[in-house]
C-alpha cells in the first residue's frame, strides 16, 4: 500500500506519544492516532435540509505500568495537554490492582501480514464538491417521486455522504501499522400515509469504499419505495408457528445474537451458551460463515486486528459446526488458551441457488420478514424475542402486509431450523447476508 | 459571576475570548443566515472497572471542541472543530454559513446573560477525587454481590463519572453556560445452579458529584443485580399472543418513551412523518392520563438547567387528561409552529446539531390502588424490569423488552417470566391504557436514548398501569 505524507505524520505522532508515555513511566504502550473528514448533505421535500461537515482527530493510548493497565482517549492534541493527560493517566494506572494477564501481545503474532493492497481508499473522494453532493441528493428525491407515481407520499428525505480517514497504530514491542480508507453512501427514506392515518416509512441505502461501485440511484429508490408500499394497509397476524423468509438486510440481527457469545469475554465471564461447544454442530448444515479480512475494497477489510495480529481467512461456522471462538489476546491469557483473534471482518456464506422471489415461491405458505424492530437476546441462555413486520406468503406469493408481530424462541434452535439460503448476499454490508429461510418459528400476533 | 464571565473563565484556558465569539458569529452570518450559534464543550470522563475480583482497569476520556450551527429558515448548516483557535473556529463558521446564500446578517454587538436554575448542585467535584477513593466502591459492590447469594459465580462492576462544561453563544446575543455532571454505577452478575447459568445487569445513574455513591445505592445496585439474576432460574419465556399487560411502577416508563415520546418530538411532526402529526389538541388517551416531559427534577439523569441551545430546561405537559397539548421543541420546530421552544433541544456532543429530545418522561399517578390493577386481570403478564425499546415513528409500532416479570392468573402473580419482547402500536396502546395506579416512581437507571446516531441521557417514570390488550412476544 502506498504511504502518504499524512500517514507518515500520523505514524510519527503515534511513536512520539508512545515514547512520551514510556518517558513518563509506562513500561509499554499501545497508541492509536486517527484523523477523518466527512461531509453529509441531507435533502428533504424539494430543498436542502442540512449540510454537515465532520473533521475529527483523536489520540488513544493503552498503558502498561508495573503490571497494571489503563486506557485513555483525547482529542485535545495540544502538546502540553497531551503531556498532562498522559501524566495523569500513568499516575492513575499505578494505583490500580495488578493484572498479570495485561501484557502486549507476543510480537510473533504481528508477523505474516498479508502482502495485499486492500484498495480501501478512493482518491476521487478529495475532489467531490458540495454541489455534486447536493445534486445527487436532489436527484434521489426526484427519482423516488418519479418512480412512485401513485404512492401517497408525505415526505421524502435523501442523504449523500462521503468521508476519508487515516490512522496509525504503534505498540512499543514492535507493531506499526498505518491505514487509509474512504466511504461513500447514498440513502433515501420515504414516508407514506395510510388510510387509517399511520405513516409507514421505507428506506434503503448503498455504501461502498469506492464511489464508482455505489448501486444505481434507481435501485435504492425502488427498494425504499417497495418497503414503504409493502406496509400500506398492514393488519395483524394470528399467533402461531410459521416458515419465515427473512430479508437479507434483516438477517444480521439474527446472526449477531448467534455469534455474539463466541467472544472471549463472553466465554471467560460465563455469559456464553456456546461454552464447551467448539467442534459441535450448533446450526443447520446449510450454515457456513467464513471470515475474509482481505476482501479487496471490503467494508470490513483489515490486514491486522484489534490486537495487531495479522489477519487470516478462516471459517467460523462450517456446515453448522462451530470451527472457532473469537478470543482476543487478553481473554486468551485469562482462559489459558491460544488467542484466536477477537475481530471479524467480511463474511462469506455458502450460498444457495435461489433469490428472494424464488425462495418465497418455494416456501409456498409462510411469512416474509421485511424488518425487525427492537427486541433483545440473552447470550447466556439463548432466548431471543424481537418485533418484526412483513408480508404473509400464500401460494408462493407475497400477499397482505402484517405489522405488530413478534418473533421469539432460542437463537440456537432458530439457526438449526435454517432450511434454505439465498444466492443474493447483501453488497451493502460486511455481513453480506443472503435471504434466509427458517422453519417452524414462533410468531406472536393476535 | 455572570454566565458569560463564568463560561469565559472556564473556556478561556483553551483560548476562547469575547473577540473570538464575535469574529466567529460574524463569519457564521456572512452569507445571510437567520441565526447562528456556537456550542463549546469540554468533557472529562473517568471509568473504573472490576472483573474477577480485582479493580484492574481504568479509562480516561477527554473531549473538547466547538460546533457552529447556522440556520436559514428550517435549513441547517453545521460544522465543528476540535481546535479552539480563532482561525479554526472561523473556518468552521464559514463552512456552516454555506447553508445560506445572500448578503451578511448582522452579528450581535453585546452579549446578554440570563440567570439559570441550579438543579444539580455538586458537593464533591469529580476533579478533586482521586482514583484511590473510587476503587473501594467497586470492591464493596463485588463483596455485597457474592455475599447475597451462594449461586453467584461472576461479578463485573463499572464505575463512571463525567464532568461536562458547555457554553452556548448565539446571534441574538444570548449566552448560556452550564456544568453537567453524571455519575453511574453498573453491575453485571452471573449465577450458576445445577449446571444452569443465568445472567443479568443493573445500574443506577444521576446528575450528581461523587456524593452520588452512597452506601445505600452501593448496596441497592449490588443486591438488585443479584436478585434479578437468581430470579431467572425459576423463570421462563412468557406465553405468545395478545393479552392484558400490567406495567410495574418505575422503569415501565420505557413504554411512554417509545409509544408516545419519540412521536411527539416536534421535528418528526414538522416533517409530517409522525403518527401524531395531526393530533395536536385532540384526545389520544383516557381522561386519567397525563404525560409530562420534565427537565427540572433535581439530580435526575434527564435533568438539564439549560438545553444545548441555551434554552432553560422546563416541565412540558405533553398529554393533559388525555388530550395532546404540546410537542417537544427545539428552536427550529418552535419557529415553525410559532411557539416558544420548550427546552428540548439536545445533542450528544459538539459534533452534532441539536434535535428535539426527551428529558425525563413520565405519566402522572391516577386513582386506582396498584394491587387492584393486578387483581383485575384474569390472565396476562406483569412486566417488572426492562432493558430496551424501539419505535417506528410513522407507523407507530413500538417494542420494549421485558427482562423479568410474572404471569398473572386469576388476579394473582404466579409463574416468573423473563426475556420477552412486547410489541404494540403507540396511539392504540395509549387508548388501551385503562387503569392508572396511585403509586408513582421515577426510575434511577442509567437510561440512554438514541436518535439520528446521537445518544443523550434520559429518565423515565410511571405509575402502575394496565394495558388491556397488547402483543406479548413469548413462546407457546
Amino acid at each position: 500500500m502506498p504511504t502518504s505524507m499524512t500517514e507518515n505524520t500520523l505514524l510519527t505522532q503515534a511513536k512520539d506519544a508512545a515514547r512520551l508515555a514510556q518517558k513518563l513511566g509506562a513500561d509499554d504502550a499501545r497508541v492509536g492516532v486517527s484523523r477523518s473528514r466527512g461531509v453529509e448533505v441531507e435533502w428533504r421535500d424539494g430543498r436542502l435540509e442540512r449540510v454537515q461537515e465532520r473533521t475529527r482527530r483523536g489520540l488513544s493510548v493503552e498503558l502498561f505500568v508495573d503490571g497494571r493497565y489503563a486506557a485513555m482517549s483525547t482529542n485535545d492534541l495540544r502538546p502540553s495537554a497531551v503531556e498532562a493527560f498522559l501524566t495523569e493517566a500513568v499516575a492513575m494506572t499505578r494505583v490500580l490492582e495488578p493484572d498479570e494477564h495485561r501484557r502486549l501481545p507476543d510480537p510473533a503474532r504481528y508477523a505474516g501480514r498479508a502482502a495485499v493492497d486492500l484498495d480501501l481508499a478512493d482518491a476521487s473522494q478529495a475532489a467531490v464538491t458540495s454541489e455534486q453532493r447536493r445534486a445527487s441528493a436532489e436527484q434521489l428525491e426526484a427519482l423516488l417521486r418519479a418512480r412512485s407515481a401513485n404512492a401517497p407520499i408525505v415526505s421524502v428525505t435523501s442523504a449523500v455522504e462521503d468521508d476519508s480517514g487515516e490512522s496509525a497504530r504503534v505498540h512499543t514491542n514492535g507493531f506499526e501499522g498505518v491505514r487509509q480508507g474512504t466511504h461513500f453512501s447514498r440513502s433515501v427514506q420515504v414516508t407514506l400515509i395510510d388510510q387509517d392515518g399511520r405513516r409507514p416509512m421505507g428506506w434503503a441505502y448503498t455504501v461502498r469504499r469506492h464511489q464508482a461501485e455505489l448501486e444505481a440511484a434507481e435501485t435504492i429508490v425502488d427498494r425504499a419505495r417497495d418497503m414503504a408500499l409493502r406496509q400500506l394497509g398492514a393488519g395483524k397476524l394470528a399467533t402461531g408457528k410459521y416458515t419465515l423468509v427473512v430479508d437479507r438486510q434483516s438477517v444480521p440481527r439474527l446472526l449477531g445474537a448467534f455469534l455474539g457469545p463466541l467472544s472471549g469475554a463472553a466465554l471467560q465471564q460465563k455469559r456464553s451458551l456456546w461454552d464447551g461447544k467448539l467442534g459441535e454442530r450448533i446450526a443447520s448444515p446449510l450454515l457456513t460463515i467464513v471470515d475474509e479480512p482481505h476482501k479487496i475494497r471490503g467494508l470490513g477489510s483489515a490486514l491486522w486486528d484489534g490486537d495487531g495480529f495479522a489477519t487470516h481467512r478462516r471459517a467460523i461456522i462450517e456446515a453448522g459446526v462451530l470451527k472457532t471462538y473469537l478470543i482476543d489476546d487478553y481473554y486468551a491469557r485469562k482462559m489459558g488458551v491460544e488467542p484466536t483473534g477477537g475481530s471479524t471482518h467480511n463474511f462469506e456464506w455458502a450460498l444457495g441457488t435461489r433469490d428472494a422471489d424464488g425462495l418465497v415461491a418455494d416456501v409456498g405458505e409462510g411469512v416474509y420478514i421485511d424488518r425487525f424492530l427492537g427486541g433483545n437476546s440473552n447470550g447466556t441462555t439463548g432466548e431471543i424475542s424481537m418485533g418484526c413486520a412483513g408480508r404473509v406468503i400464500r401460494g408462493g406469493r407475497l400477499c397482505e402486509p402484517v405489522a405488530e408481530v413478534n418473533l421469539a424462541g432460542h437463537f440456537g434452535e432458530i439457526w438449526q431450523a435454517l432450511v434454505a439460503v439465498g444466492n443474493d448476499p447483501d453488497p451493502n454490508s460486511s455481513a453480506a447476508a443472503p435471504t434466509c429461510v427458517f422453519e417452524g418459528i414462533q410468531l406472536s400476533g393476535v | 459571576m455572570s454566565m458569560l464571565a463564568e463560561g469565559l473563565a472556564y473556556f478561556g484556558r483553551f483560548g476562547v475570548d469575547e473577540t473570538l465569539l464575535q469574529a466567529a458569529l460574524e463569519r457564521a452570518l456572512a452569507r445571510g443566515g437567520d441565526y447562528a450559534e456556537l456550542y463549546f464543550e469540554h468533557r472529562v470522563a473517568h471509568e473504573v472497572g472490576l472483573e474477577d475480583g480485582a479493580v484492574n482497569r481504568a479509562f480516561l476520556h477527554v473531549s473538547l471542541g466547538v460546533g457552529v450551527r447556522v440556520l436559514k429558515g428550517d435549513q441547517t448548516g453545521y460544522a465543528y472543530t476540535e481546535e479552539l483557535t480563532r482561525d479554526r473556529v472561523c473556518e468552521a463558521a464559514a463552512t456552516a454559513a454555506v447553508v445560506a446564500d445572500g448578503p451578511a446578517s448582522p452579528a450581535p454587538r453585546a452579549f446578554e446573560v440570563r440567570g439559570r436554575p441550579d438543579r444539580y448542585p455538586v458537593k464533591l467535584d469529580f476533579e478533586g477525587v482521586d482514583i484511590a477513593r473510587k476503587m473501594p466502591i467497586l470492591s464493596e459492590v463485588n463483596a455485597l454481590a457474592f455475599a447475597r447469594d451462594a449461586s453467584v459465580s461472576k461479578v463485573t462492576v463499572g464505575y463512571a463519572d463525567s464532568d461536562g462544561a458547555m457554553l452556548v453563544v448565539d446571534s441574538t446575543g444570548h449566552v448560556a453556560f452550564d456544568r453537567q455532571p453524571m455519575a453511574r454505577l453498573t453491575v453485571g452478575c452471573v449465577a450458576e445452579r445445577a449446571g444452569r447459568r443465568e445472567s443479568n445487569h443493573h445500574n443506577l445513574a444521576g446528575r450528581e458529584g461523587f456524593e452520588f455513591f452512597t452506601p445505600e445505592r452501593i448496596r441497592k445496585v449490588a443486591c438488585d443485580a443479584v436478585d434479578r439474576t437468581v430470579f431467572c432460574f425459576d423463570a421462563t419465556t412468557a406465553p405468545a399472543g395478545e393479552m392484558p399487560v400490567v406495567l410495574a411502577a418505575g422503569s415501565a416508563g420505557i413504554l411512554l418513551h417509545e409509544a408516545i415520546g419519540h412521536g411527539m418530538e416536534a421535528d418528526f411532526n414538522r416533517k409530517g412523518v409522525s403518527v401524531y402529526s395531526d393530533k395536536l389538541g385532540k384526545r389520544i388517551a383516557g381522561d386519567e392520563i397525563t404525560i409530562v416531559d420534565d427537565g427540572t427534577q433535581p439530580h435526575a439523569r434527564g435533568a438539564i438547567n439549560v438545553d444545548d441551545e441555551g434554552v432553560e430546561g422546563q416541565r412540558t405537559v405533553l398529554v393533559e387528561n388525555g388530550v395532546l397539548r404540546s410537542y417537544m421543541h427545539d428552536r427550529i420546530s418552535a419557529k415553525h409552529y410559532g411557539v416558544e421552544p420548550t427546552g428540548n433541544g439536545r445533542r450528544q456532543s459538539f459534533r452534532d446539531p441539536p434535535l428535539p429530545r426527551m428529558r425525563s418522561t413520565y405519566m402522572m399517578p391516577g386513582s386506582v390502588p396498584p394491587e387492584d390493577i393486578v387483581k383485575s386481570v384474569k390472565r396476562g403478564v406483569f412486566a417488572e424490569t426492562f432493558t430496551n425499546g424501539q419505535v417506528m415513528i410513522g407507523a407507530g409500532d413500538f417494542t420494549f423488552y421485558i427482562k423479568t416479570g410474572y404471569l398473572i392468573e386469576d388476579g394473582r402473580l404466579t409463574r416468573p417470566i423473563k426475556d420477552t419482547n412486547i410489541i404494540g402500536n403507540g396511539p392504540q396502546c395509549l387508548e388501551r391504557t385503562d387503569l392508572v395506579g396511585t403509586d408513582f416512581k421515577i426510575d434511577e437507571g442509567g437510561w440512554t436514548c438514541g436518535k439520528d446516531g446521537q445518544s443523550v441521557p434520559v429518565s423515565i417514570g410511571m405509575p402502575t398501569v394496565r394495558v388491556s390488550a397488547i402483543t406479548v412476544g413469548g413462546v407457546n
